[in-house]
């Protein structure tokens, strides 16, 4: 077997990545309906968090996976999210529709506004713009007293006996976003973004507008992102930046759309509850070293599966076409 | 342009002055000529005469430094790249660029997605027309796999299916025959006949004399960025500047020279007749 | 007009740190293309080496220089050897991943060695500082500022001067004909990513000396790594010294903005981060190969 069959075999296996692995996913989340009924408001912050990640990390998945623009400023607009509410909550509005509502429209213009001069750049650069819009709008907004500065505000929520509302609007976030990503990539614009990744001027004599798309493809991921965020401060009842811009919320989706599977459907959904999960865990039996083992799983993960978990679902051959896979991307 | 120049039989390209500098180095200088509606234009020339240039310049890809592409009438310098073959023209690239981690029937799915009559067509629809497409350049057997995959022919079939896809009415092809044996040529050539007799125009590049002589309509030959002979393949090959052009002075001087031993020995043979017709 | 003075000299002063810190962090990016999130990581074991060297032997910073060094690049060849070289042809991202992880490993046992705690390496010269013209200098600063510029004139004549050096070179323009003449790109690769990790250790080293040392503090270094390495180009040592100086200027000017809009004040002492990235998605745009840079792919 040749090199790029192996490599084939591990990592291409059409615009969507193996149908089984996004029945498992969509089975999962079917699963998940049930964490509020176990009336654990830990175990319920867990799952929340992990579907929060999720969300964020199609997020990503779309404009980094798909499109190939590899963007570090997520959490941008999970922030600016998350303060749409806040904003909303301290005019006396708190509704969850309202919230989402208006963190897509406003993340949707700020995504246009920014991408039309950084999405202009490529590669490397395009992921130090975006870091650089994340930590410049991190500082902007700790230095913005209508926004509470680095002090924060507080952000009305729902009594306790309620708090599983926001358990299940996080979940249909998330549905969304998968659901979202599923079509949107068997679309005539999923291959359109699709063809950008691999060459964006071949892309372009085939009739691709290749500044709209983009623009598109980060239009869209931003008011995943947001709608993540605009569920999340009412949730947390409380923001101020370094919750609403931490580094865990801009690294954690990115690693979890990576390890599960960056460019697939269910990827990134299984990578966030692997990797919150293990991070849920270890954190509770290895507190101290915790993070250890996290880093530790990552680079064991990358050596062994570089291009994601999600393609074990669709090994053919498994695990002899795995093996000879491991010395693949070898110098 | 009058209106006779509109109909289908009329001026598709015109190519006017076209110059196309890149730093001090002129790669194309006055370079003029007429492609009409449904003819095959031959492009030829040795290495390095700026024709890979021109397909560039024609395909809107490089803005010309001076001169001008029309097409129907409109600059192509001021259509973008992505707006080009909405326009009707397609190419194919010298070095293929194949989408590598999409199967080959996507690849050429993403043509007809986003071609010409891209819009009108559904992501099923595209698909139904890639199949066909890939039917008929003999893709068919290797649809489904990786276009990484795909063997140096197949890549230029493969480039030439994407560019049919966008349902040109011009359809620029850049060696695509290079690497192919006999009966591939052949098996092409007969594939261009027919993409033209469905009513396209072609302007095709390439190295192999005698598939550009037997498929051309016209052929034009650039040497060091220059038009130096436009006419019937015929007549254009006989022409001494082109001989030059391919073969060098000394072989067009030593050519002389027989051409003089050749006459010599007719007036001899005239003077003394042979033997046998006596 | 003094504070101007001042302002200038606390920037290139501070510059001359970021210099180096950039140094490696743009030979490992503009050579191998690899982000190495690893960086900060490497940084912070040459600051904590330095610290034990002091607290336990009463090493002088300025001497444990090329012990960090040393140090730092066989741990950085090993990891390149053994590790990343096994996705060497990966795309790109799997080897960010990569260095990722490795950076959370080595601060959590940094964290697990050295705990949470700030640490101080605090010599008898640390606090004296001298003034000219009303212009205060500390002693420290001004040794790290001119420990940097030997530095990175070190690695420009060793990259331009010797054999290794030269391979490097060729390598980062065309691996192909390197590989052609003989230059084994593999080991190649391993010599640049220990001279990063290296030179990350001496960054820390020189840190060291007036900042507090924890297992965190490689990020913020790391950010500004990038920021320099697109101010002044990629892959270039007078582009990272250039690049250095110019954040380390922008930034304390940064820092003396003061003004108010309406009832927002503005205090340029909370948006320094900003304003410095702000500048760098202006030179992004504007030149996307940085001030210094040539175009490259």
């Amino acid at each position: 077997m040749t090199t790029t069959a192996v490599l084939r075999r591990i990592g291409l296996g059409g615009i969507t990545g193996s149908p089984i692995a996004i029945a498992v996913a969509l089975a999962l989340m079917v699963v998940l309906l049930a964490v509020p009924f176990g009336h654990n408001g830990y175990l319920e912050i867990v799952f929340r968090n992990i579907l929060m990640y999720a969300a964020m990390a199609y997020g990503w998945n779309l404009i980094g996976g798909y499109t190939g623009y590899v963007s570090f400023g997520q959490v941008a607009f999970f922030g600016a999210g998350a303060y749409c509410s806040a904003v909303l909550s301290a005019h006396g509005i708190d509704n969850l529709f309202a919230d989402v509502a208006l963190a897509c429209v406003v993340n949707a213009l700020f995504a246009i506004v920014v991408g039309l001069p950084v999405l202009r750049l490529k590669g490397h650069y395009f992921a130090i713009a975006t870091l650089g819009i994340a930590l410049a709008l991190s500082d902007i907004v700790a230095n913005l007293d209508a926004l509470g500065a680095s002090s924060g505000l507080a952000v009305h929520h729902v009594d306790e006996a309620h708090f599983y509302v926001y358990y299940y609007a996080m979940w249909l976030v998330a549905l969304a976003t998968i659901l979202g990503t599923y079509f949107i990539a068997r679309s005539k614009l999923g291959f359109a973004f699709v063809a950008i990744r691999e060459n964006e001027e071949a892309a372009a004599v085939l009739g691709i507008d290749a500044t709209r798309y983009k623009i598109t493809a980060w239009a869209i991921s931003a008011m995943m992102a947001g709608a993540a965020g605009a569920v999340f401060a009412p949730a947390n009842g409380f923001l101020d930046p370094s919750i609403a811009f931490s580094v865990d919320s801009n690294v954690f989706p990115i690693v979890m759309a990576i390890l599960g599977g960056a460019g697939t459907v269910a990827g990134p959904f299984i990578g966030a509850l692997i990797l919150a999960g293990a991070n849920e865990l270890l954190q509770r039996y290895f507190i101290k070293i915790h993070t250890l083992f996290f880093g530790a799983m990552i680079v064991i993960v990358v050596l062994i599966l570089p291009r994601g978990l999600v393609w074990l679902f669709g090994l053919k051959g498994g695990a002899r076409t795995w093996l000879k896979s491991l010395t693949a991307y070898k110098a | 342009m009058t209106a006779a120049g509109q109909t289908a039989t009329g001026v598709a390209l015109r190519i006017s002055d076209v110059g196309m500098r890149f730093g001090g180095l002129w790669a194309l200088s006055e370079v003029s000529f007429d492609v009409e509606h449904g003819s095959v234009v031959g492009l030829i020339g040795p290495n390095g005469s700026g024709k890979t240039t021109l397909m560039n310049v024609v395909s809107g890809v490089y803005k010309p430094t001076t001169g001008s592409v029309t097409y129907d009438g409109r600059r192509i310098a001021d259509v973008p790249t992505h707006a080009v073959c909405h326009l009707g023209i397609a190419r194919t690239f010298q070095v293929v660029k194949p989408f590598a981690s999409l199967t080959v029937r996507e690849n050429v799915a993403v043509g007809a997605m986003y071609g010409r009559y891209g819009g009108k067509r559904s992501t099923r629809a595209s698909f139904e027309r890639a199949q066909e497409l890939l039917e008929i350049v003999g893709l068919a057997r290797v649809a489904e796999r990786a276009a990484s995959d795909l063997t140096i022919p197949d890549r230029k079939r493969l480039e030439v299916a994407k560019a049919l896809a966008l349902d040109p009415d011009v359809l620029l092809l850049d060696e695509v025959m290079a690497g192919l044996n006999a009966t591939e040529v052949e098996e092409a050539l007969e594939l261009l006949r027919d993409v033209n007799r469905r009513g396209v125009t072609l302007i095709v590049v390439e190295h192999l004399m005698k598939a550009i002589v037997s498929i051309s309509t016209t052929i034009i030959v650039l040497a060091e960025g220059r038009k130096i002979a436009q006419g019937a393949p015929a007549d254009v090959l006989a022409s001494p500047q082109v001989i030059e052009a391919y073969l060098g002075s000394r072989w067009v001087k030593r050519q002389e020279q027989l051409r003089i031993i050749e006459a010599d020995r007719e007036v001899a043979a005239r003077v003394q007749p042979p033997e046998a017709g006596a | 007009m003094h504070l101007f003075a001042q302002d200038l000299v606390n920037g290139i002063l501070a510059g001359g740190i970021l210099a180096v810190v950039a140094l490696g962090f743009s030979l490992v990016w503009g050579i191998m293309n690899i982000i190495n999130l690893a960086h900060g990581a490497f940084l912070m074991l040459g600051a904590y080496l330095t610290y034990q060297l002091f607290a336990s032997f009463h090493v002088d910073p300025f001497l444990s220089l090329p012990i960090s060094f040393v140090v730092l690049f066989a741990l950085g060849y090993l990891i390149q050897t053994y590790l990343i070289n096994w996705v060497a042809r990966a795309p790109i991202l799997t080897i960010f991943l990569l260095t990722f992880g490795l950076s959370l490993l080595m601060v959590n046992i940094a964290l697990i060695v050295w705990t949470g705690d700030q640490r101080g390496v605090t010599t008898a010269y640390s606090g004296a500082n001298f003034t000219i013209a009303d212009v205060t200098v500390p002693w420290t600063k001004l040794f790290t500022l001119l420990a940097a510029l030997a530095i990175t004139g070190i690695m420009q004549l060793w990259l331009t001067r010797s054999k290794t050096g030269r391979a490097i070179r060729a390598t980062s323009m065309d691996i192909g004909a390197a590989q052609l003449s003989g230059v084994r790109v593999a080991h190649i690769y391993a010599i640049v990513y220990g001279l990063g990790a290296g030179l990350a250790g001496v960054a820390g080293t020189l840190i060291s000396l007036s900042y507090a040392v924890n297992p965190g503090m490689g990020d913020p270094f790391l950010i500004k790594a990038f920021v320099v390495c697109v101010l002044g180009g990629l892959g270039s040592v007078e582009g990272a010294l250039i690049g250095g100086l110019v954040y380390g200027i922008v930034e304390a000017f940064a820092t003396q903005l003061d003004f108010t809009i309406g009832t927002q004040h503005i205090s340029g002492s909370g948006l320094q981060d900003a304003i410095a990235l702000v500048v760098l998605l202006i030179v992004l745009i504007v030149r996307p190969t940085g001030i210094m840079g040539k175009a490259t792919a």
